[in-house]
């Protein structure tokens, strides 16, 4: 959690991603920052994350990215 | 049930400010006499009352070709265009009936079109359009709010309820005519009885109100052609009629090909102005008219001449 | 039938609403669908069998890819993970060819009755560089209505099925309904079947209040278009038509005039559609959130057709960038030039892949690819420049969140879109550049006053128009604010809401640019 605490904190600084609800609602993670987002996480965590799951309910808190990241490693 | 009835309240206030209003849009003097419905699908109730010598009756060939404005600016005639776009000649005869009653021409001119045009295939668009403006004829006249609102606001522009085409219909688009020979011999074709009953009583109404009746064939090389030609002149010589032909040996000498407006069917602005000249000539000629140009009882004719000048720009 | 025509809102929608309202919970859905069809044969006649084939070809391919989902779980249920994985790939492999066959006939429709004409044009100049032939002759179809957006809808759906995202339709009329239901049918939003398919097949009752809040949203929609489009419609065709005559503040005023049209012209149609889905209890996704207080482009693409930037987002932007062609591409990248340049040149392969597409999709013609690349070109720039404006602003010790600062990129967005705008209603992609250089070397504001008010309007015109735009922009403002508009006028007293309803009615029918000398705006999402 921390680790991606960082990666976040690297992609745009000034959001608070502990308490942050809407990551994606409100615009904080435009598409492009996803992307980057997205290589990090499968980088640093040896999960591949499918375009179904690219939707905003799975990013708008750091705690939702969380939760994505253990499913996927559960699921391999 | 509650529910039911707040909507049903709903729509009958919805439609008491709606005739409220139209009431305030309408050209006023014509609707306390005629109310609303009439005066917005017969223009010509908007004329005072006794103001205008001749009346036209046809189809769009007529409002294409004839300008009242230009026949009251060069002759001091007023004139007014009854047609309609496709009109069937049962119209024509109500239209007409109505005219009369608040207007008494001694010339009316009747276009050999309608004579032709078959009531069977009333398209049904053409019905829901007269219902549309019969029961809801604000929609013709709201934008004469602008009369009305803002009126302290000092611009050029004039607002005014005057009818300044009179039933013409400006449109400057060319495009040219090529069937020349249209009006090569061939036989005659009749007019269909129903049409021909029409005639009759169009014929006994203008008898009855002392009203010249003359019929007269546009320059048209689409829908008109010898065979109707011969058809028409038949009639005029049964009810022993004048009958004015514009088209054998094209005596207007139409250039079709900057003078129509879709390729031989419609005359257009240009035409508009040979064809209105004629018929002008052509009245001033009767000697049955004076030259009202200068007469105070028609300024409105002089002011609608130059909202038209405008309208021309 | 357009969504703004008398005979849709006052005779159409009421009989639907009476039938619907009749008979049983259970045939309430099938009333939709006849209704729907009957909509649609109205506008395209018998083009309707391209619309069944379409649900046909989704509905039977999406049973298959269930089918063998099922067969494959079947399959590796007692397998060790080596075979598992194995197995696992000949049954995906399988899925991937219904998938891909499909998408691939339904975009095939799509191209012969939109883009056929375009693409010989295209080939033929092509020939004639190289002098090789006549060429071949272009042949225009009359698309079926609305095919660009069903077909997208379609393609939402197989896609979807084949990632598992939910479970298929196992009745075929409903997915028809999906496809064809009539306030969507003409111009979008373009729905995914897992929004509507809670409220669609519901056979909701209409309510009195749905019944309400439906018509006020529609009559909303009326008056944007009615009075604002339809009256702006007479200055913009005679600016795009003869800009040769015009300096360039008025070509410039053409083209603001343009995009608000196009705004009130579109989410009025949306308005439309929302409100009438709404009466019978079917809740359609918006389209518009306020895009013109978006503060860069693309926010700006957020709130505006949101439903096709979503649909491209999710089955353009997201596949490309991710997919394994463009990862190797990336990684490579990024081991030379770090994490941001690649990161950045994935999104750009993607983006550009997204507004080709989402250029052509707007019509077969140079002036839409412009359109297209336009945007590409700004959301590209305004993403590599992002963390230089952010220095710059920490270094001059600008406060980004300040409200000036932020009216001044509303401002810089809105004029951003008015140009990109202009392009897309110029004749051709001649005449637009040629409006851009008038634009540019003709600004003068000499004798500005006195034409503005020749060009079909006068200022009673602008009168209304100007009142008109306030009043949509604090709806727009409250909207923006999150405060239900319809919700607070309900509880008002009955004076106060019927004198609301009464004044939009009447100000429709009064101020209404209708009747002789006005033209009213063709439905110009329809076309697409």
């Amino acid at each position: 959690m921390e680790k991606l605490i960082n990666i976040l904190e690297e992609l745009n600084p000034d959001v608070d991603y502990a308490n942050c609800e809407d990551l994606v609602d409100g615009r904080y993670l435009d598409s492009l920052t996803i992307l980057s987002l997205i290589s990090e996480i499968e980088d640093n965590f040896g999960v591949v994350i499918p375009t179904v799951e690219i939707i905003p309910a799975n990013f708008n808190s750091a705690k939702k990215i969380w939760d994505l990241i253990l499913r996927l490693q559960e699921e391999e | 049930m509650k529910n039911v009835l707040k909507s049903i309240i709903f729509v009958l206030i919805l439609y008491l400010l709606v005739t409220l209003i139209s009431y305030c849009l309408l050209p006023h003097d014509s609707v306390r006499k005629y109310g609303i419905i009439k005066t917005s699908i017969y223009e010509i109730l908007g004329e005072k009352e006794n103001t205008i010598d001749s009346v036209i009756i046809g189809d769009s060939l007529i409002y294409s070709g004839i300008s009242p404005m230009e026949i009251w600016h060069n002759y001091g005639i007023t004139v007014f265009d009854l047609a309609k776009s496709a009109e069937l000649i049962e119209d024509s005869y109500k239209n007409f009936n109505i005219a009369i009653k608040s207007q008494h021409p001694k010339i009316i001119f009747f276009e050999s079109n309608v004579l032709y045009r078959e009531a069977k295939n009333k398209p049904w668009f053409y019905v829901w359009q007269e219902l549309y403006k019969t029961y809801f004829p604000i929609t013709q006249y709201h934008n004469n709010w602008k009369k009305y609102l803002f009126t302290n606001l000092n611009d050029s522009m004039y607002y005014s309820k005057i009818n300044v085409y009179k039933g013409f219909k400006y449109i400057t688009k060319t495009k040219p005519g090529l069937k020349l020979d249209y009006m090569k011999e061939r036989n005659k074709i009749n007019i269909p009885k129903e049409n021909q009953e029409y005639f009759q009583k169009i014929f006994d109404l203008c008898k009855d109100n002392n009203v010249k009746l003359i019929l007269i064939s546009t320059p048209n090389m689409k829908s008109w052609n010898y065979g109707k030609y011969l058809g028409t002149k038949e009639l005029a010589q049964k009810y022993n009629l004048e009958y004015i032909d514009l088209n054998v040996d094209n005596p207007l000498n139409i250039d079709w090909k900057t003078e129509s407006r879709d390729g031989g069917s419609h005359l257009n602005y240009k035409g508009a102005l040979k064809l209105s000249n004629y018929i002008g000539t052509y009245l001033q000629e009767t000697n049955l008219f004076t030259d009202k140009r200068n007469d105070s009882a028609y300024e409105s004719w002089n002011e609608a001449y130059n909202i038209y000048l405008e309208y021309l720009k | 039938m357009s969504y703004f025509d008398v005979v849709y809102f006052l005779a159409f929608l009421p009989i639907v609403i009476i039938v619907y309202s009749l008979l049983p919970k259970k045939i309430k859905p099938l009333i939709l669908l006849i209704a729907s069809l009957v909509f649609f044969f109205l506008y395209s006649r018998w083009l309707i069998v391209f619309i069944i084939i379409s649900a046909l070809s989704i509905f039977l391919a999406a049973k298959k890819i269930t089918k063998i989902e099922n067969e494959k779980k079947e399959a590796i249920k007692d397998l060790d993970v080596l075979t598992k994985s194995k197995v696992k790939a000949t049954y995906i492999k399988k899925k991937k060819l219904i998938l891909i066959i499909t998408v691939l006939f339904n975009v095939a429709f799509l191209f012969y009755f939109k883009y056929l004409g375009f693409f010989t044009g295209v080939l033929n100049s092509l020939i004639k560089i190289f002098n090789v032939s006549n060429g071949f002759k272009i042949i225009k179809h009359l698309a079926p209505i609305g095919i660009s957006f069903y077909t997208l809808s379609a393609i939402s759906y197989i896609v979807d099925i084949y990632h598992g995202k939910y479970e298929c339709e196992n009745n075929f009329l409903k997915l028809l309904l999906y496809l064809t239901f009539f306030p969507t049918l003409v111009e979008g939003p373009i729905t995914r079947y897992n929004e509507v398919k809670d409220t669609l097949y519901e056979g909701n009752k209409v309510t009195y209040k749905s019944f309400c809040f439906g018509y006020q949203r529609i009559l909303y929609g009326i008056f944007k278009k009615m009075v604002i489009a339809d009256r702006l419609n007479i200055f913009v065709k005679i600016i795009f038509n003869d800009y040769n005559n015009f300096s360039g503040p008025i070509v410039f005023l053409g083209a603001i005039f343009y995009t608000i049209l196009l705004y009130m012209e579109f989410s009025g149609t949306m308005d439309i559609v929302i409100g009438s889905a709404e009466i019978f209890g079917i809740k359609i996704p918006e389209n518009f959130r306020e895009p013109f207080f978006s503060k860069n482009i693309s926010e700006f693409w957020s709130r505006w057709h949101i439903s096709l930037g979503l649909w491209f987002k999710d089955y353009i932007f997201y596949p490309v960038s991710l997919s394994r062609g463009v990862k190797k591409i990336t990684s490579k990248v990024k081991e030379i030039f770090g994490m941001r340049v690649s990161s950045l040149l994935m999104g750009a392969i993607a983006l550009f892949a997204v507004w080709s597409l989402n250029g052509l999709w707007h019509g077969a013609g140079y002036q839409y690819l412009f359109f297209g690349y336009y945007h590409f070109f700004l959301i590209l720039m305004g993403n590599i420049f992002e963390p230089l404006i952010a220095k710059v602003c920490h270094l001059l010790k600008i406060n980004r969140q300040n409200w000036f600062y932020k009216l001044i990129q509303i401002i810089k967005t809105c004029l951003l879109v008015f140009i990109g705008e202009l392009f897309f209603r110029a004749n051709n992609l001649t005449s637009g550049l040629q409006m851009m250089k008038q634009i540019i070397t003709n600004f003068t504001f000499k004798g500005f006053n006195k034409t503005v008010i020749t060009l079909g309007l006068d200022i009673k015109d602008f009168i209304i128009i100007g009142i008109s735009l306030i009043f949509i922009l604090i709806i727009s403002i409250l909207k923006e604010k999150k405060i239900e508009i319809r919700e607070n006028l309900s509880k008002k007293h009955l004076v106060i809401r019927w004198l609301c309803y009464y004044a939009l009615i009447l100000s429709i029918i009064v101020f209404g640019a209708y009747g002789e000398g006005y033209v009213p705006v063709e439905p110009i999402y329809a076309d697409f």
